[in-house]
C-alpha cells in the first residue's frame, strides 16, 4: 500500500544527514522542513475543508512568540498596576504549551470566521495575521518590538548513553523537524482517513447535502481550524526553538503566501501536496542561489509556479496519480497487446 | 404491498405541521399551512410552481426557521432546529439539483453519508484504537449492502459525477438514506428522467416505504404521483386546498381548478 512508500521515504529522508552530512544543505532542508508542517497545517484547511486561510502565517508567528516566551520567561505590566510575571520553563513545556495557544486561537478565529463564510473568512484571517503583527511590533514591553527575541533556548532530548542534549547541530535539527514533520503528516492522514475527516470534505464538497446527512458544519470546521492551528503553531514553536532569533517578520504575509504557494501547487487536498510542493519551492530558492542572479532566481521561482499552475491546475501529486492510472488503465493493454501482435506478425 | 403496513401503524403520526406560515420579504410562500403525516405510508405533496412545496421542505427540515407556526416529528417540537440536528432525529431529505458529493467515489459518497452512524471519537479515530477499526468495517459493510439495494453495486468506485443523471438521483436518495431516516422527503426525485428511469425510481420508492420508512414526496410526474401515493396534499399559493386519497384528488373541484385540470388531460 501507500504506508510500504511512505516508511520507504521517511528512512531515506532519515538518512540523509548520515550520507551527505553538508551543514548548509542541512540547515536549508532543515527550514524548508518548518515550512512544509506549515503547509501541511494550511492543507488541513484549504484543501480538506475548502477554507481559504490567507492569516496562517499568524498562528506559525503565536507559536513562535508563545514558545519563546515561556521558554524565557517574561514580566509585563498589564495595566492596573497587576504585573504578570512568568519564569523560564522547560523548553518542552514551551513548546507544548504553544501548541495548545495556537489551538486556541485557531479556535476563536474559526469561531469568529466562520459565521462569515468565503470571502469575509479570508479578509478576517489576514486582519487577524496583520493584528498579531502589529501587537508583536508594538507590545514591546512583551515582545521586544522589532528589535525580536533573542537567545532562545534550543530544544533539548534525553538520549541513552548520552544524556539530556541540546539539538543545536545541523543534524539533530534536521531530525528534529523531520520526526515533527512526519508526525504532522500522520495527524493528518489518520484524520482526513477517517468519519470526521470525511465530514470535513464532505463540507468542502457540498455543504446542503452534509447538513442533511446530519454533519454539524460548525462543529468541523472548528475542529480543523483548531487542528490545523496547532500544527501550524508546532512548526513555530520548532523555528523558535532552532533560529533561536525570532522578531515581528515571522507573521508577515509572505509567509502564508509561501505555504499556499505550497499546498497549490503540490495539491490542495492530497496528504503528498505540501510535502511535495514544499521540497520544490522550498529548497528551490536556496538552490538557485549559486547559480544564477538573485533576480534571476526569483523569475525561475515565479514561472515555474505558473506553469505548474497553467498545466497541472490541481497540482503535482494529483498529476502523478493520473499519470500512474493513465500507464496502467486499460486503454494501455490493447496497446501493449496490439504492439505484440505487430512484432508477431512480422516474425512470421 | 404497502396497504399491509397500514394496519400496523395507523394511528401514528411521524409528522406534523400546524399553521405554518411563512412570509420572505413580503411574500406569503406559506399561510397557515396545516396537515399531518401517517407514518408508515408514501403521501405526496403536490401544486403547481410557486405554491410553496420547496418552501415547506425547507421549513419542516430546518433550513428555514417559520414565522409562525409549530413543526411536530414524533410528538417533538423541532420548529427552529437546525438542518443536522433534525436529520439526527430522523427525518432527511433530499435535494432539486445537488444531490451527490461531485469529487467523491459512488462508495465514499455512501460512506461519507454514513455519519450519523459513527460513533467513534476523534481520539479514537485519531489513534486507530480497535473501536474505530471495527466501527469502520461495519460501515463499510453496510455501504456495501447500500449499493446492493440502490443497484449501483457495479459503480463503487467511479466518481459520482460520472454517473448518469437518473444513476446521480438514484445515489442521492441512497445519501439521504444512509442517514437512517424514520422520514424521508423526496423533492422531485424524478425530474428528468427517462420513462424506464422513473419506474426503477417507483419501484425503488416502494422498496422504502416497505422498509417501513415514512416518505414524503414533491413531484411534478402526475402518473407516478397518482401510482404510489398513500396520500395527496395539494399546496395552492402556500395553503391547502386538498388532502386525501388519490381517486378524491382526482375528482376534487378545487384541485382539478387550480392545478389539476391539464395534468389530467395530458395524462
Amino acid at each position: 500500500m501507500n504506508w510500504t512508500f511512505f516508511g520507504i521515504f521517511v528512512v531515506i529522508l532519515g538518512l540523509f544527514p548520515l550520507v551527505w552530512p553538508d551543514p548548509y544543505i542541512l540547515s536549508v532542508t532543515g527550514s524548508a522542513g518548518i515550512m512544509i508542517i506549515a503547509a501541511i497545517s494550511l492543507n488541513l484547511l484549504l484543501g480538506y475543508t475548502g477554507q481559504l486561510s490567507l492569516g496562517h502565517a499568524a498562528f506559525f508567528g503565536i507559536g513562535a512568540y508563545t514558545s519563546a516566551l515561556m521558554s524565557l520567561g517574561f514580566n509585563v505590566d498589564i495595566g492596573f498596576g497587576i504585573t504578570w510575571e512568568v519564569d523560564p520553563k522547560p523548553v518542552w513545556v514551551a513548546f507544548a504549551t504553544a501548541i495548545f495557544l495556537t489551538g486556541f486561537f485557531g479556535w476563536l478565529v474559526g469561531k469568529l470566521a466562520f459565521k462569515v463564510r468565503g470571502a469575509y473568512f479570508v479578509v478576517i484571517t489576514i486582519s487577524f495575521a496583520q493584528v498579531m503583527r502589529m501587537i508583536s511590533l508594538n507590545w514591546t514591553d512583551l515582545t521586544e518590538g522589532p528589535m525580536g527575541m533573542i537567545s532562545i533556548p534550543p530544544l533539548s532530548l534525553w538520549l541513552p548513553g548520552e544524556g539530556v542534549v541540546n539539538l543545536t547541530s545541523k543534524a539533530e535539527i534536521y531530525w528534529l523537524v523531520l520526526a515533527v514533520g512526519v508526525i504532522a503528516y500522520l495527524l493528518v492522514a489518520m484524520l482526513v482517513n477517517s468519519r470526521q475527516g470525511r465530514a470535513m470534505i464532505a463540507l468542502r464538497e457540498n455543504e446542503t447535502l452534509a447538513t442533511s446527512v446530519g454533519i454539524p458544519v460548525t462543529y468541523f470546521l472548528a475542529l480543523a481550524a483548531v487542528i490545523s492551528a496547532a500544527i501550524a503553531g508546532a512548526a513555530g514553536g520548532l523555528y523558535a526553538h532552532t533560529v533561536r532569533i525570532i522578531d515581528p517578520d515571522v507573521f508577515l504575509f509572505i509567509y502564508t503566501v509561501t505555504m499556499v504557494i505550497m499546498v497549490v501547487a503540490g495539491g490542495k487536498g492530497t496528504l503528498g501536496g505540501p510535502v511535495v510542493g514544499g521540497l520544490i519551492f522550498g529548497l528551490m530558492p536556496e538552490l538557485l542561489r549559486g547559480v544564477v542572479q538573485p533576480e534571476v532566481q526569483w523569475v525561475i521561482y515565479g514561472i515555474t509556479m505558473i506553469l505548474i499552475l497553467l498545466f497541472l491546475p490541481r497540482g503535482l501529486v494529483p498529476a502523478i496519480y493520473d499519470f500512474i492510472a493513465w500507464i496502467r488503465s486499460p486503454i494501455a493493454i490493447p496497446l501493449r497487446e496490439s504492439k505484440r501482435a505487430l512484432v508477431e506478425e512480422a516474425k512470421s | 404491498m404497502t396497504l399491509e403496513k397500514q394496519g400496523a401503524k395507523t394511528d401514528q403520526v411521524a409528522l406534523s405541521l400546524k399553521g405554518v406560515t411563512m412570509k420572505i420579504a413580503g411574500l406569503v410562500a406559506l399561510d397557515d399551512v396545516t396537515f399531518n403525516i401517517p407514518a408508515g405510508k408514501i403521501i405526496s405533496l403536490i401544486g403547481p410552481n410557486g405554491a410553496g412545496k420547496t418552501t415547506a421542505y425547507n421549513v419542516i427540515s430546518g433550513y428555514m426557521p417559520p414565522t409562525s407556526g409549530k413543526v411536530r416529528l414524533f410528538d417533538e417540537d423541532i420548529t427552529g432546529h437546525t438542518p443536522h440536528s433534525i436529520a439526527a432525529k430522523g427525518l432527511v431529505r433530499s435535494f432539486q439539483r445537488t444531490s451527490v458529493f461531485d469529487d467523491q467515489t459512488v462508495f465514499d459518497n455512501l460512506l461519507t453519508a454514513y455519519h450519523l452512524q459513527g460513533r467513534a471519537s476523534l481520539i479514537q479515530s485519531l489513534l486507530r484504537l480497535p473501536k474505530f477499526r471495527s466501527e469502520e468495517a461495519q460501515l463499510k459493510k453496510r455501504v456495501w449492502e447500500m449499493l446492493e439495494f440502490l443497484e449501483l453495486r457495479h459503480r463503487a468506485d467511479e466518481r459520482a459525477a460520472s454517473l448518469s443523471y437518473g444513476e446521480q438521483r438514484i445515489l442521492g436518495v441512497g445519501i439521504a438514506l444512509a442517514a437512517s431516516p424514520k422520514i424521508l422527503l423526496l423533492d422531485e426525485p424524478a425530474a428528468g428522467l427517462n420513462p424506464s428511469e422513473t419506474d426503477k425510481f417507483k419501484a425503488m420508492i416502494r422498496r422504502i416505504g416497505n422498509g417501513g420508512i415514512t416518505v414524503l414526496l414533491v413531484e411534478h410526474d402526475m402518473h407516478m404521483v397518482m401510482s404510489i401515493s398513500d396520500q395527496i396534499v395539494v399546496l395552492n399559493q402556500g395553503r391547502v386546498i386538498a388532502e386525501g386519497e388519490p381517486q378524491d384528488i382526482q375528482n376534487n373541484p378545487a384541485v382539478i381548478e387550480a392545478y389539476l385540470g391539464s395534468g389530467v388531460k395530458r395524462a
